[in-house]
């Protein structure tokens, strides 16, 4: 388990992390999210004892990190792949992090297995492609056969074949009773993996909870609907009393709240209009990330129409729109629609 | 060669292990200071660049020496057979020592060392020991090398120098202390600036430039600082017995191995407080 205590970091007059408060429990696995600049690296840095908080306590199984006996058998973390001298072979490597928390050495043979680096073990990191040295990092943080598990980025340079080896060795990890706490910035990667979330803004913790309850508290199920004929469907619905939006990236659809698409079907028929696409929209992870952390993005992209909050639809192509329509639905939480 | 199946030993381990030691630290970073070719080829740079160097510097000098020697010129002395070790060997020793930690920064893998291992004052002590003693071991076996190639020449010329001659055998020893000395500066260095190229500049300035340059500074302070800079004081107890060139000027060869010593730890000290201090 780990626990953050109004941890705080302060670069010069930027606040990296504000009072962080969070606690990543047992036997889940915790996704870490939040913009480039939010403060996850530095986070993570801070509870393996690497950065040093200005103000706040983490603490790892109770203790802070510094004070673990034999850190490897209780934490193993990926931070970033590069983290290896480049002249050493994978072996060597490993071999050394496993000699100093006394790890015996026929472990390293154990993870290069695991991670499927047999063949190159004996070569020079420095070759390494970046899923190599990707899958040499998740081998150093199973070294010690830890309790804990920290991952930035654990799928970054992966191959599929790869991402879903990661995805599998994280779930049965948890299921073994780790904890895992995983960062990253593929949210559909993280609504498959991930039980709970932690979401970070500008330094501050806007999120501390399941994902289900995230999704649907920051994202809403709607109806989406396109037709020729959308003024007049505009009107009767309204008219019914629904709540009708434009969809914010097709000129042709309307979303509308509350109802089932039975009963927008249903209107449709009896004032004999066509529809061309009737939907019920699961809100995707990515769609209730944006939705919070709409104000805390450090760096927003110059694409005035991306932008979120600013008026969507009229200058969009509507063949792009349509491919982002029809990709939406499938990136539900795995549940049924 | 990925095996798509995610198989994990066992559960969380439970709390059956050791505490890992300053002697598991010790290992470890012994293994890394083996585990990289950069500390092989600075070794052999440090033994065979010195002996080989020696060699020449007295092959091209001997006829001179011999007639000095004849001269009775107080300015020749023996100690020229280890030359070498006293420019390749400490140059060697130098970057050795700032490499064992700046390598570490430089690739990132600082991050790795110091997740394994979070207490970090045992690093660099581990780190200062190890290297001393092997600079030490391969630094008396170059000392060796230069004494026995350099005298060759020598005899030839029938002024060769003898181990049983006053202060040689110090010398000789002394030598390795200082190169071992010097691989120890380095490592505080680098602990320092965390900076390879940087650190190598610094030092070697301060040893073979600004160590030279400060006797330009007129009266007592000049000759002072003269006499501490590190190259200067250090490399007192390398050379050979009475003969001894420049004796005012400089300190005794044990007292300028001390001064050179304290200036050392306290670089170190200084290093170990900023490594604990600082961001990884």
């Amino acid at each position: 388990m780990i626990r953050a205590v109004g941890l705080t970091k302060r670069y010069g007059d930027r606040l990296a992390v504000d009072h962080a408060d969070f606690t990543v429990e047992s036997g889940t696995v915790t996704g870490f999210l939040g913009p480039n600049g939010a403060g996850k690296s530095t986070t993570m840095r801070m509870i393996l004892g690497l950065d040093h908080p200005t103000a706040g306590t983490v603490t790892v199984s109770g203790r802070p990190y510094r004070q673990l006996p034999a850190p490897l058998r209780e934490v193993g973390a990926l931070l970033d792949a590069k983290a290896v001298h480049g002249g050493r072979s994978a072996y060597n490597h490993l071999a050394c992090l496993a000699t100093s928390n006394r790890i015996p050495l026929k472990r390293v043979d154990e993870v290069i297995s695991l991670v499927g680096l047999d063949r190159v073990a004996k070569k020079r990191s420095k070759s390494f492609s970046l899923g190599m040295g990707q899958r040499l990092g998740i081998a150093a943080a199973l070294l010690g056969d830890p309790g804990t598990l920290l991952f930035d980025e654990p799928v970054n340079g992966l191959d599929p074949e790869g991402i879903l080896w990661v995805r599998n060795l994280m779930k049965s990890l948890a299921a073994q009773g780790r904890t895992v706490f995983v960062s990253s910035h593929l949210m559909s990667e993280m609504a498959l993996t991930a039980d709970r979330v932690i979401v970070i803004g500008r330094g501050e913790i806007k999120a501390d909870t399941t994902m289900r309850e995230f999704i649907a508290q920051n994202a809403s199920t709607h109806v989406r609907v396109r037709s020729p004929h959308l003024g007049k469907l505009h009107e009767l619905m309204t008219g019914t009393g629904w709540q009708v939006e434009a969809a914010p990236d097709d000129e042709d659809a309307l979303r509308v709240y509350d109802v089932t698409s039975d009963a927008v079907g249903e209107l449709a028929g009896q004032n004999g209009l066509w529809l061309h696409e009737l939907a019920v929209v699961q809100p995707s992870l990515e769609e209730a990330f944006m939705s919070m952390t709409a104000d805390s993005v450090e760096y927003h992209a110059g694409l005035g129409g991306m932008e979120p909050g600013a008026s969507g639809g009229s200058g969009t192509d509507p063949g792009a729109a349509t491919n982002t329509a029809v990709a939406q639905p499938g990136r539900p939480n795995g549940e049924a629609r | 060669m990925a095996t798509a199946t995610a198989t994990v030993p066992t559960g969380p381990t439970a709390p059956t292990f050791r505490r890992a030691g300053f002697g598991d630290v010790v290992s470890s970073e012994w293994m890394k200071l083996r585990t990289v070719r950069s500390t092989f080829w600075t070794l052999v740079a440090l033994f065979a660049g010195s002996a080989a160097v020696s060699l020449l510097i007295c092959l091209a000098a001997a006829d001179q020496y011999a007639k000095d020697r004849a001269a009775g010129n107080p300015d020749s002395s023996p100690d020229i057979v280890m030359l070498g070790l006293l420019f390749i060997g400490q140059i060697a020793a130098y970057v050795l020592g700032v490499m064992t930690i700046s390598a570490e920064y430089s690739t990132g893998a600082i991050r790795s060392t110091l997740s394994a291992m979070p207490r970090r004052v045992e690093i660099l002590v581990a780190k200062a020991i190890l290297l001393a003693v092997v600079v030490f071991v391969v630094g008396l076996a170059a000392a060796f090398a230069c004494f026995y190639l350099g005298n060759i020449p020598l005899q030839a010329k029938h002024v060769g120098v003898k181990l049983s001659d006053p202060g040689v055998l110090r010398g000789v020893f002394g030598s390795a202390l200082y190169v071992a000395g010097l691989s120890v500066f380095g490592l505080a260095m680098g602990f320092l600036l965390r900076h390879t190229a940087g650190a190598i500049t610094i030092g070697l300035a301060l040893i073979f430039i600004i160590g030279g340059l400060v006797q330009l500074i007129p009266g007592s302070i000049g000759r002072w600082l003269y006499k501490v800079m590190p190259g200067n004081a250090g490399a007192q107890v390398s050379q050979f017995g009475e003969m001894k060139r420049n004796a005012d000027k400089n300190f005794a060869p044990w007292t300028g191995f001390t001064v050179f010593m304290l200036e050392v730890v306290v670089l170190l000290v200084i290093g170990a407080i900023l490594f604990e201090r600082r961001d990884a």
